[in-house]
């Protein structure tokens, strides 16, 4: 808490500078939820949800320990996303996007 | 000598060698000379031309052998036994005793002269001989027209003309050195006890030679009588025990004599013999007894008279399972009586502590007896199980749910919590909880808790430590498997990559030179992994003062990662805020739509309800229970007790405190009957789509299956996390027939098929 202290000591040099305000916000503790931007948040290949593991991530039980880097998702130029390892396995049998049938490159990764 | 054969006249020879036998058979001196004469007289004959004397010589010494064993009979058993009987019986030696020195001598000799004949039984006898596969089949009776060995010859003639003849007197002499020996109480003297045995086993070793069947006359002749005999005798011993004793001291008696009878079977019988009087003494003692063995059964179980239930144990250790049944029958119903008796009495706060220590309490002081009376039996381990499972799931009421999961959940809880408890106990108290936990049946409404109340620790940072919670995560890991606790180790990631996260973004200000004049701590929590009810955002205008901290944060953790977005939980975020309006400085903790609110007053003195919630965008719900805890610490004062739009709110600028630095308590903290209630209703909706997932998996893999084929795979499919019902499981089958996943076949009405 040696952090707090020294903060208060730096607000008060300033609340003495300026008019005094009656509250001054001290400390913040926020939560904030992530997901991925996407339209839909089901990957159309597999029917799991973006957030989750892909399928076949699932069923190989997949340790994600690092804030699961392994199965993200990814977006096409048409802007449909889907799981990454969905998609990388789909592109060998058809370079196009399951939904729009667009040819398919790689707009952006999620990370 | 030649070993050329030649022309010998039998008569010639065998009167000498007959001699010799004689000698040899009675165990008289014989010169090695002499030996050596005969056995090569053996030899002689067998090889003798023109035509060689094998069978003659073999016939002769048949003769010779049944001869001698008959005048053994007359002259050495029988003769002596007209006399014994004029005379006294105890100076003399009896029945018994001459059997058995004639028989030691006879058996001694009968070897040496299966020596002498040794040429006539290798290459005489050998040659007809049967081979071991065709002694299996059929020739087992020692026919006369087959030609023995003369070793076994002898035995075989020694067993037709003395034992025969003898054995029901031997064997009644026996059984009255066995009885006698019983009364006693084991002390008959050595000799005796030598000599039984001795005679008992000639009976075996007779006919020893035999591949197949060299017990059956030991069996027949002795074996059967004498387990008859001492089967009277135990009854008897039983009706007079059950005279004199109770239940306790019977049990005892029975143990010693158990031990006694298995000691005298050692001393007399062969081993083959037992087991079978083992089995004998347990029938007639035990068996017959369990009606009054288990008299006293459920006095000693409710007593827990440890000695005397280790006594029936070991008395019932021996009998068949089922027989038991009423033993562990009652010592679960005794388990399960305590285990209710001390868990449903509980009441008050702190109901979920006393419901698991209890629990705990009675697990361990059974599982110590069990250790300790019935040798860690599973029997009585799975009747542990049974009974703390069966208090553990059990309903108040048909109607009402168990909450022991939510208990359980609540305990680790609790335990987990920032107390004064040292990190130690915390951890050996949670690792018994999980021996409670495994006994749960709704694992997913313990998974549910568990998950909302984990949830609540970690974004209000109440957790004792870090490594506690990783702990236990890792314990229902173990338990349940990965599914299980899949959420919760993505709960805890979020967690330790927040604090890794907020420290590069306050090293990325310093490096900046901003200084957002705020400590600022987030935690970004995946989408998904946490149970927070509903998701959907509560609209909030975001007072300007939290704007730039916000926009901050934003700019860096998309700079930081891409294709995400951020949905700010502001219903969770809470605060410090500095009041300097009153005459002493304050810092207040709150959550954040209460810093809001007060923030308002920066610029004014006064506002209605409805300025408020409109500036701020606040739904009633909200609002009302923001409000309130502000207007109840006199903070604020409200006009009129009841928040309607138009009460007007104003800063209470007489405040003081004792303490400069407090909380307000929220309203969300604390877990409300309703959410309780939505948790377990939560359960339900996952369990549904549960089980209707696995109805798809199993259909889609058998294509065709019966009814109750279908429900048993259910079942072990969801027995890791719950035990589903069956109207809920025939509920889903309906459902997933509506929605044509599966059909009923055409031919039975209860069989389903997957439709494709």
């Amino acid at each position: 808490m040696a952090d707090d202290g020294e903060n208060s000591v730096d607000n008060r040099a300033t609340d003495d500078s300026k008019p005094e305000k009656m509250f001054t916000l001290k400390k913040w503790n926020a939560v904030a939820m992530w997901s991925w931007d996407v339209e839909c948040d089901i990957c159309a290949i597999c029917r799991v949800q973006v957030m989750d593991s892909c399928l076949r991530c699932q069923a190989e039980n997949k340790r994600d320990v690092l804030g699961r880097q392994d199965c993200v998702v990814v977006w096409g130029e048409c802007n449909h996303s889907f799981h990454h390892c969905c998609m990388s396995l789909w592109v060998k049998q058809n370079n196009r996007c399951p939904l729009c049938q667009q040819e398919w490159s790689i707009q952006r990764m999620g990370k | 000598m030649s070993l050329k054969p030649k022309i010998v006249e039998f008569v010639d020879v065998w009167p000498r060698l007959r001699c010799v036998a004689e000698d040899v058979i009675t165990l008289s001196k014989v010169e090695r000379a002499v030996w050596n004469t005969s056995f090569s007289d053996v030899y002689t004959l067998c090889v003798a031309q023109p035509e060689p004397m094998a069978d003659q010589l073999y016939n002769e010494t048949k003769h010779f052998l049944e001869s001698h064993v008959q005048e053994m009979l007359a002259k050495k058993v029988l003769a002596e036994h007209d006399a014994t009987n004029a005379n006294n019986t105890s100076s003399r030696p009896d029945l018994l005793q001459r059997y058995y020195t004639t028989w030691v001598e006879y058996s001694q000799g009968i070897k040496y002269l299966h020596q002498l004949y040794i040429y006539l039984n290798q290459q005489h006898i050998k040659k007809q001989k049967i081979t071991d596969t065709e002694s299996f089949y059929g020739n087992l009776s020692s026919d006369a027209a087959d030609q023995m060995e003369i070793g076994e010859l002898g035995l075989d003639i020694w067993r037709l003309y003395m034992v025969e003849y003898l054995a029901q007197e031997l064997v009644r002499h026996i059984l009255e050195g066995i009885a006698a020996d019983r009364d006693s109480n084991g002390t008959l003297d050595s000799h005796r006890v030598k000599v039984i045995n001795g005679v008992i086993h000639s009976f075996v070793e007779v006919q020893d030679y035999k591949k197949t069947g060299s017990l059956k006359l030991y069996q027949e002749l002795f074996e059967q009588p004498m387990l008859e005999a001492s089967g009277t005798y135990y009854t008897n011993e039983a009706n007079k025990l059950l005279q004199r004793c109770s239940v306790s001291q019977y049990m005892q008696e029975v143990i010693k004599i158990l031990e006694f009878e298995s000691k005298r079977a050692q001393k007399f019988l062969h081993v083959s013999s037992l087991p079978k009087l083992r089995k004998m003494c347990e029938w007639k003692f035990i068996n017959d007894r369990l009606g009054f063995i288990y008299s006293e059964c459920r006095d000693m179980v409710s007593d827990e008279r440890r000695q005397d239930l280790r006594n029936m144990y070991i008395v019932l250790k021996p009998i068949p399972d089922n027989l038991k049944a009423e033993l562990i029958q009652t010592f679960l119903e005794h388990i399960k009586n305590e285990g209710l008796e001390t868990v449903y009495a509980l009441k008050g706060e702190n109901i979920h502590i006393a419901f698991v220590e209890n629990m705990l309490k009675v697990h361990h002081k059974y599982q110590e007896l069990i250790a300790d009376v019935f040798e860690n039996d599973s029997l009585f381990l799975s009747a542990l199980d049974k009974a703390c499972a069966s208090v553990i799931n059990r309903r108040p009421s048909e109607r009402q749910p168990c909450r022991s999961a939510e208990y359980v959940a609540k305990y680790c809880d609790t335990l987990l919590k920032k107390s004064k408890t040292c990190e130690a106990e915390i951890d050996q108290k949670l690792t018994n909880n999980i021996t409670i936990f495994k006994y749960i049946e709704d694992k997913d409404v313990y998974q549910k808790f568990y998950s909302r109340l984990l949830a609540k620790r970690l974004i209000h940072e109440q957790s004792q430590s870090m490594d506690a919670e990783e702990g236990m995560i890792n314990r229902l890991k173990q338990a349940c498997g990965y599914e299980f606790t899949n959420k919760l180790h993505r709960m805890f990631t979020d967690i330790s990559v927040s604090t890794d996260l907020n420290n590069k973004f306050n090293n990325h200000l310093k490096d900046n030179d901003i200084d957002l004049g705020i400590n600022l701590s987030i935690k970004v929590l995946q989408a998904g992994a946490w149970p927070l009810g509903s998701t959907q955002v509560i609209p909030f205008a975001v007072p300007q003062e939290f704007e730039k901290s916000i926009k901050m944060f934003e700019d860096y953790y998309h700079n930081l990662f891409s294709g995400r977005k951020l949905t700010w939980l502001h219903h969770m975020c809470h605060g410090e805020l500095k009041l300097s309006h009153l005459k002493k400085s304050y810092i207040v903790t709150m959550q954040t739509y209460q810093m809001a609110i007060i923030l308002l007053f920066e610029t004014c003195d006064t506002l209605s309800c409805r300025e408020i919630q409109n500036t701020l965008q606040l739904n009633d719900e909200t609002y009302q229970k923001h409000m309130q805890p502000m207007i109840e610490s006199k903070l604020l004062n409200a006009s009129s007790e009841n928040l309607s739009g138009d009460t007007r709110i104003e800063l209470n600028m007489d405040y003081t405190n004792k303490r400069t630095k407090f909380k307000i308590s929220s309203a969300l903290q604390k877990e409300t009957p309703q959410e309780v209630e939505h948790t377990i209703n939560s359960v339900d909706e996952d369990r549904k789509l549960f089980l209707q997932a696995a109805i798809v998996r199993i259909m889609k893999a058998r294509k065709v299956l019966k009814h109750n084929a279908l429900i048993q795979e259910v079942l072990s499919l969801s027995k890791v996390s719950f035990t589903p019902n069956i109207a809920m499981i025939k509920k889903c089958v309906e459902s997933l027939i509506d929605k044509q996943y599966i059909e009923r076949t055409a031919n039975s009405g209860d069989e389903y098929s997957y439709m494709a």
